[in-house]
């Protein structure tokens, strides 16, 4: 019996090991390589070197200054500096944005049946953004032909095709998700999702471009908050959906609004939840590649497309470079996390209500 | 104060009818209570006069004022929830001055009133906790006194003693009706506690399918219940029924049970009243265990009206035994004194006191009186 343990318990904490390793080498060979000297982090002689032998902010140095490298690399001329800039500010925008819309959605969809009501006015185009810009796509490109999307008229007469586009849709799909299996709107906000992000981004980078939003600071934050909506309104219910009904009543019954009720009780009581929430779709934001590469060129590079440029033919990979940006992207995700863990770790204990 | 009067008031949730027309009115200053099982569409009311659901039809008047298009705010009502509904990020104090900081008072007279409630409830040393660190007990006090400081003209409470201890239940339920009556407010109180309603409430409203049973004092509901329903639904242990028949035999009236040997003789106004029914051959008679007789003799003096019968089971409740006797297929329970223990499958003779007799129609459920 003791025996058995004594093994059950070794096999337990040495597949703990494992993964444990398996799971942090990666970061460490990171961290380490920003470190490394040149002729350490390419392996020329094939040696491994496990932890740089000679500690070095070379890397950091490359990737920070301006200019300074040009004349070995053409590779890349510009400092990383501008584009951990616009990282933290299109990450934190696209956040604050997709929150501000997603939380009051997620209240409302948490403290409202909407399953049953078939004729709901599906007034929400940017949770359908996906159908309705492959619906768009053509007039957009007749706009363009006729070189009118830069005038009032054609912006104008492109909203008003989109917003009846989108009507026809939510028409459509209310009638649709009513029937099926899943007959509720909170599903409809995640058929963005559904789609693998490149069969939607070839159209949205030619609406932007039409709109001439590609390379600036609303255009990004603009496709970040719609992308992460969907999960702003789905773990948001989901915590919302926690808090008994019964709190927001009280507070109404007390002579309070329902605003009041909203801010003054519930969204204080979810703070775990916005906390956890806010963590998830900041890194979204923060880590997300694909968008960012096809609405992006040269004002507002994020720093995966930075990383993206460290290389060149003539110098191959700078991995070196690379992983000390990729060091320096994990700080702000770390900070945030260790500042509310507090909250994370809390949890969701809502000790008012006996069940 | 305000009274309250429901009408034709009606609810609807897709296709199932949560409150079907439902007329009812409290005086001012009166304390109500809706009892009921579970689901049976007291709390839809509640919520309903509250202002947090919309009737489907029908219309709720606060003394002359029809109130249906008064959001829950303006109703001046005053909730309690089943669960407390306590606001655990704040403190007690916050907690109870609630209402009056969503009003914009001055602070000064918003630490007064927290003051004067806390006092009132006992539980000024709570002040400055964080409410979701009370026990029940004081969470429960802390709900009241949430609604107590705004002076609501009707103090709407969902069914608040549910969850607490039994003593400190039947402690509560004292000091609800000293509040009730220092305050005087109308008060309408849902259950689904028959102890509790009977105890506490002047008019009691049985309700059942969402469908009201009957409305009167505690009193009324107790001795002439309205239906089978009532009848079985309120009482511990409850009434005992027994399907019967109507015949007349030399001038007499007697109800004779279906399944049984068991026969009584009714007296000239029930046998008037079953006489004169077309169908009276699908009887229920009920009685209440308490106004069952059992001993191990036969009586002599009503020879013909001991029910003959055998135990089946005994309850021994300490106050009182609750003998089960089988009597031809049905089980009747009795209220027996405490050291009363006859032995199993012993004979019984039940006599009846005719005076609390109930007689039923089956099919309806009615009372017949």
């Amino acid at each position: 019996m003791n025996r058995s343990r004594w093994w059950t318990a070794l096999i337990r904490y040495v597949l703990l090991v494992v993964v444990t390793v398996v799971a942090i080498f990666p970061t460490y060979w990171m961290a380490t390589m920003a470190f490394k000297p040149k002729t350490e982090w390419t392996g020329a002689g094939g040696v491994i070197y496990w932890y740089p032998h000679n500690p070095t902010l070379e890397n950091f140095r490359t990737l920070l200054a301006q200019n300074q490298v040009g004349k070995f690399f053409r590779a890349n001329t510009a400092s990383a500096l501008p584009s951990i800039r616009n990282s933290l500010i299109v990450a934190t925008l696209g956040t604050l944005f997709a929150f501000g819309v997603g939380v009051l959605a997620a209240y409302g969809l948490s403290r409202h049946d909407t399953s049953a009501q078939g004729h709901f006015p599906f007034y929400l185009p940017l949770v359908r953004l996906a159908l309705l810009v492959i619906i768009l796509m053509p007039f957009m490109l007749l706009g363009s032909r006729l070189a009118i999307v830069d005038k009032w008229y054609g912006i104008g007469g492109l909203i008003l095709i989109g917003i009846m586009v989108d009507d026809r849709i939510g028409r459509l799909m209310a009638r649709v998700y009513t029937r099926g299996p899943v007959g509720n709107l909170p599903f409809s906000i995640l058929q963005l999702r559904m789609f693998p992000p490149i069969a939607i981004m070839i159209p949205i980078m030619v609406m932007w471009a039409a709109f001439a939003m590609v390379d600036t600071l609303h255009g990004l934050v603009l496709i970040y908050g719609v992308v992460t909506f969907a999960f702003v309104v789905w773990l948001m219910k989901s915590f919302f959906d926690e808090i008994p009904r019964e709190l927001d009543e009280a507070a109404i019954v007390d002579g309070s609004s329902y605003w009041g009720a909203f801010f003054k009780v519930v969204l204080p009581l979810s703070k775990g939840g916005l906390a956890a929430t806010a963590l998830f779709v900041f890194i979204l934001n923060w880590s997300d590649f694909l968008v960012a590469l096809l609405l992006t060129n040269e004002k507002w590079t994020t720093i995966p497309v930075f990383l993206n440029r460290l290389v060149s033919a003539e110098t191959g990979a700078q991995y070196g470079p690379k992983a000390a940006l990729g060091l320096i992207a994990l700080i702000p995700v770390l900070v945030f996390g260790i500042a509310i863990q507090r909250y994370l770790v809390r949890g969701l204990t809502f000790g008012a209500i006996k069940k | 104060m305000a009274s309250i009067r429901l009408h034709n008031l009606r609810k609807t949730f897709g296709n199932v009818v949560a409150v079907h027309s439902l007329s009812l009115s409290i005086a001012d200053g009166e304390f109500a209570a809706l009892l009921g099982p579970s689901g049976c569409g007291k709390t839809t009311t509640m919520n309903m006069i509250a202002g947090l659901e919309t009737p489907t039809a029908g219309d709720i008047f606060f003394g002359d004022k029809r109130v249906n298009d008064v959001p829950p705010d303006r109703r001046g009502v005053g909730f309690v929830f089943q669960n407390y509904a306590i606001f655990t990020h704040m403190t007690v104090a916050e907690n109870i001055g609630f209402g009056l900081r969503v009003q914009r008072r001055p602070p000064d007279e918003i630490r007064r009133e927290v003051h004067k409630v806390a006092e009132l409830l006992d539980i000024t040393h709570l002040l400055t906790t964080r409410a979701g660190k009370l026990s029940i007990n004081d969470m429960q006090k802390v709900a009241i006194g949430r609604s107590m400081i705004m002076k609501p003209r009707i103090f709407l409470l969902d069914e608040p003693f549910s969850n607490l201890d039994a003593s400190f239940r039947f402690y509560m339920r004292g000091e609800l009706k000293r509040l009730q009556r220092e305050i005087g407010q109308t008060m309408i109180y849902v259950t689904h506690d028959q102890v509790e309603a009977m105890s506490m409430a002047d008019k009691i409203a049985v309700m059942d399918f969402g469908v009201l049973q009957q409305f009167g004092t505690p009193d009324e509901i107790y001795n002439t219940p309205a239906n089978l329903f009532v009848a079985n639904f309120i009482g511990s242990p409850s009434m005992n029924f027994v399907r019967c028949r109507y015949c007349q035999e030399n001038g007499q009236g007697y109800l004779v049970q279906q399944e049984g040997p068991a026969r009584l003789v009714l007296d000239a106004r029930r046998r008037h009243l079953l006489a004169q029914r077309h169908r009276a051959d699908d009887l229920v008679l009920g009685i209440r265990p308490e106004f069952i007789h059992a001993s191990p003799t036969m009586s002599a003096a009503e020879p013909e009206t001991a029910w003959p019968g055998r135990v089946v089971f005994l309850e021994p409740l300490g106050a009182r035994t609750i003998v089960h006797v089988r009597v031809g297929a049905d089980t009747l329970q009795v209220a027996a004194p405490a050291d009363y223990r006859p032995a199993l499958d012993a004979p019984q003779w039940l006599t009846l006191d005719p005076r609390f007799l109930h007689v039923f129609d089956a099919q309806s459920g009615l009372a017949i009186r």
